[in-house]
């Protein structure tokens, strides 16, 4: 079997990259003593994917990785074991078995969403955001692997929205199309001619899609 | 820190390189409430969080000083230089990371000190940490500033900054220490009296207590205590019993890359061997060992607080360690399942290990270094390195049979007596094992080819060795060689490389040197200097400067041989092993003759009066009990 596991990565983490991450979760997995399956090979490392990498830099709300296990057992005793090996600002939240066939979150993942806090809201920002939507296309520039490309944002956006200090942005993020939240905020701004504020984005969800509506990513 | 400086250093690291140093939140980094605990501890590694993170030493004593419910250790480390001059420009105080006081917060301040070419950072450490870089010029209240580990056993170069140094083991001191100023800043006990009474501690030097003068020529002419509670002769720590000492059952797991990312078990402390020109294998003597038992319990309980997946054993020469292959054996058993992998520093390609090699892959392949030290015999009997090109030549067709098929080689240049000949013996050996990988049939040999990297470092003469009397080789003469080196190592396959003259120079200059070099060691700080081991910050005109505003050479502290009549800067340390036994060592290095192993019979090195060495009276190894070569670096 696998458990589908929700984790936070704690502010504090914010600067540790995917690697070390992933080390720091494949640790505390042998710490906690849970039936884990290994892969074969010279340096034998703990099976274990996570839905989407998070970028330096960024805290995530609800991450999702999925661990096989080599016995059956409970979400629940799952939960209390890693609980217990996982350090202070990498908690799991929650877990859920599923079957070895059910398909990994990360092929099930189409977008996701993010907060942006500001530190100081430029007057005009709910009317430019307005208006920034109301564009058929935006076109921009994406670093990719194989250097810069032009793409065009609108598809990519399935919402963008301001209460209080905080924008609110759900982004396309999946093989086909990723629309990151940076270069989402400098086409915002550039386009609104605002004074773009410093801020602490946060991934808060990951989402898949459910019969046409995006939906949590672990639900699925 | 209050909130605003917490929220400017958040700011700080969004613009820092490397910001993961600074975060803390480890497994296993111990936090506790600050008002819980009497005694604030900060323990300071001068260099950054990758080096510091991977040293011994400080997780062993950050383990037993947060084993006491009465104090708190917390770590601090040496800023990179970017984060160093930001925190100077926003006046946010160096600090410890598990609860971000500043370091000026902590009633004991505890520098580690492993290396002399770190002692700048020592100083930019005080000074970001808003402390008074003088002991002098501290205020009652101001932390109490303590200092220990190997470069301890010369104290005097940092004896302006330092308030305390303690010398020797530091697990029973510490808590002798930690009492005293506690119990002292209970009772509102003056920094002076506080003082007094850590000096009455066996294995402390309190250097405010002792004045010292100087001959004409520069040499010392008298040291002593100007206190009645100060000893003439300031005797080391030694722990007696290393399966009854604490050692850390949980060490805190770092989110961000370090040197050595793995679990350590240190089987033994202290090495027989006596090499000459080795200061740990003098100053940590006698032998003591861990005993098995003790060693798989700590196995475990690290394992499982840590879920490292790789363990590795840590002693100065554990090929001697009595149980080694029962050991290994022992630890591949019990971790095999758990995908632990085994790992020695000092590696022994014998018997067992060719065998688990072929049964598992348990043992990390890591790359084979050997460190002859020396090119010719006749040098290697200089030094006391007892080992032989039949022992290299063995150990490496060994290696290369079971698959290896890079060898590092270790060598010293510049030690005494050595001739032209030592340096073409380099190039010989070097050559012999490249020709020992071609020897063997094909089919057994790896199919990457043999790669063999020849390292020669510039010898650098330490304080209780027997060579502590000997002259440097000058930066000319170092070049000299090295460009002879470079001709002799052409060789196909071999790979040549040579560390920075300069800065041997200077650790010469700092490790044997007296009070004055503290005024270089400032004055170089004053003109920038720090972080003196990175390449990219190393200023060597700078330290030059330092010494002509102190009005002293390099010349007199590195490439002068002292007289065995001079009052060496050291010598009331009393590290054991006696300034006779040194002496008669030194000669005997002058004659090339050897010192046998103490295994095979003590020789008196001092420590045997003290009654803590178990090989004075242990029956002797006998001629055939083998002993592997002391190859492994
Ligand atoms: S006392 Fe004897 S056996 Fe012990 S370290 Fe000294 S010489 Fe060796």
């Amino acid at each position: 079997m696998k458990m589908i596991v929700v984790f936070e990565k704690a502010p504090r983490l914010r600067h540790i990259g995917h690697l070390d991450l992933m080390r720091a979760m494949q640790r505390a997995l042998r710490r906690s003593g849970l039936p884990l399956c290994y892969s074969q090979g010279f340096n034998p490392h703990i099976l274990l994917s996570f839905a989407a990498p998070l970028s330096v830099g960024m805290p995530g709300r609800r991450e999702i990785m999925e661990v096989p296990l080599s016995e059956e057992m409970t979400a629940e005793a799952f939960l209390q074991k890693l609980s217990s090996a996982l350090p202070p600002d990498l908690p799991c939240l929650e877990a859920r078995g599923v079957d070895d066939r059910h398909p990994a979150p990360m092929a099930l993942l189409s977008a996701a969403v993010y907060e942006a806090k500001m530190e100081a809201i430029p007057e005009g920002l709910s009317a430019a955001i307005e208006e920034f939507l109301a564009q058929k296309e935006i076109p921009a520039v994406r670093k990719t692997k194989s250097g810069l490309k032009d793409c065009d944002l609108r598809p990519m956006i399935y919402d963008l929205s301001l209460t209080g200090g905080v924008l609110r942005m759900t982004l396309a993020l999946c093989e086909k199309a990723t629309c990151k939240p940076d270069l989402l905020l400098d086409s915002l701004f550039a386009f609104s001619g605002l004074p773009r504020p410093r801020a602490l984005i946060t991934r808060t969800a990951l989402l898949g899609e459910k019969d046409g509506a995006l939906v949590p990513l672990e639900a699925l | 820190m209050n909130d605003t400086e917490n929220a400017r250093l958040e700011r700080l690291l969004e613009e820092v390189q490397k910001p993961a140093r600074y975060i803390g939140g480890e497994m296993n980094a111990t936090v506790k409430p600050w008002d819980s605990v009497k005694t604030h501890f900060a323990f300071c590694f001068p260099d950054t969080y990758e080096i510091g993170m991977s040293h011994l030493g400080m997780k062993i004593l950050y383990y037993l000083i947060n084993g006491r419910p009465d104090a708190v250790c917390e770590r601090v480390f040496m800023p990179g230089a970017d984060m160093a001059d930001r925190m100077r420009e926003e006046s946010l105080p160096l600090f410890g990371l598990e609860s971000r006081h500043a370091l000026s917060e902590y009633e004991i301040v505890g520098f580690t000190l492993q290396y002399e070419m770190s002692y700048t950072n020592i100083l930019e450490m005080l000074d970001l940490g808003h402390i008074a870089v003088f002991a002098k010029d501290r205020a009652e209240a101001d932390p109490i500033v303590v200092a220990g580990g190997p470069c301890a056993f010369n104290p005097e170069p940092l004896t302006p900054f330092v308030d305390a140094f303690m010398i020797g083991d530091g697990e029973d001191v510490m808590h002798e220490l930690i009492d005293v100023i506690r119990d002292g800043r209970a009772e509102g006990l003056s920094r002076k009296e506080i003082f007094r009474s850590l000096a009455r501690l066996e294995g402390v030097y309190v250097p405010s207590l002792y004045d010292v003068s100087y001959n004409g020529d520069g040499t010392l002419k008298s040291f002593a205590p100007n206190d009645p509670v100060a000893p003439a002769s300031v005797k080391k720590r030694v722990v007696k019993d290393l399966s009854a000492a604490v050692y850390p059952e949980a060490i805190p797991v770092p989110y961000t890359e370090i040197v050595h990312d793995r679990m350590v078990l240190e089987i033994m402390r202290g090495c027989t061997r006596g090499c000459r020109f080795c200061q740990a294998g003098m100053l940590y003597r006698p032998v003591r060992e861990r005993s098995m038992e003790r060693l798989m319990e700590l196995a475990d309980k690290l394992q499982q607080s840590t879920g490292y997946e790789e363990m590795s054993l840590s002693s100065l020469s554990s090929g001697d360690f009595t149980c080694l292959p029962q050991l290994i054996q022992a630890l591949m058993d019990r971790y095999r399942e758990k995908r632990v992998s085994v790992s020695l520093p000092s590696m022994r390609i014998d018997s067992i290990v060719k065998q688990s090699l072929e049964e598992t892959q348990q043992v990390k392949r890591s790359g084979l270094t050997l460190a002859p030290e020396a090119g010719t015999q006749r040098l290697r009997d200089v030094i006391n390195k007892g080992v032989t090109e039949e022992d290299l030549i063995r150990s490496v067709t060994d290696a290369f049979e079971c698959g290896w098929s890079s060898v590092k080689l270790y060598f010293m240049m510049g030690l005494p007596t050595e001739t032209d000949e030592d340096l073409q013996g380099i190039g010989h050996l070097a050559k012999k094992v490249v020709d020992a990988y071609y020897a063997l049939p094909k089919e057994q040999r790896s199919k990457n080819g043999v790669k063999v990297t020849a390292s020669a470092s510039v010898f650098v003469p330490k304080p209780f060795t027997p060579f502590q009397w000997a002259a440097q080789d000058t930066i000319d003469q170092v070049h000299e060689k090295q460009a002879k080196l470079r001709q002799y190592l052409k060789i196909k396959c071999v790979n040549f490389n040579w560390h920075e003259s300069q800065l041997s120079m200077l650790e010469a200059c700092v490790s044997r040197g007296d009070r004055r070099m503290g005024d270089v060691i400032y004055a170089a700080w004053k003109r920038g200097c720090r972080l003196d081991s990175w390449n990219e910050y190393f200023k060597f005109d700078q330290w030059l400067g330092a010494f002509e505003d102190c009005g002293l050479t390099p010349d007199f502290y590195a490439y002068r041989e002292r007289p065995y009549e001079e009052l060496l800067p050291w010598q009331f340390i009393d590290a054991g092993v006696s300034q006779e036994y040194l002496r008669k060592e030194n000669e005997k290095a002058k004659a090339a003759q050897t010192t046998r192993d103490c295994r095979r019979g003590c020789n008196g090195c001092g420590l045997h009066t003290w009654g803590v060495c178990d090989w004075v009276k242990h029956p002797p190894l006998k001629d055939t009990d083998k002993t592997s070569a002391p190859l492994f670096d």
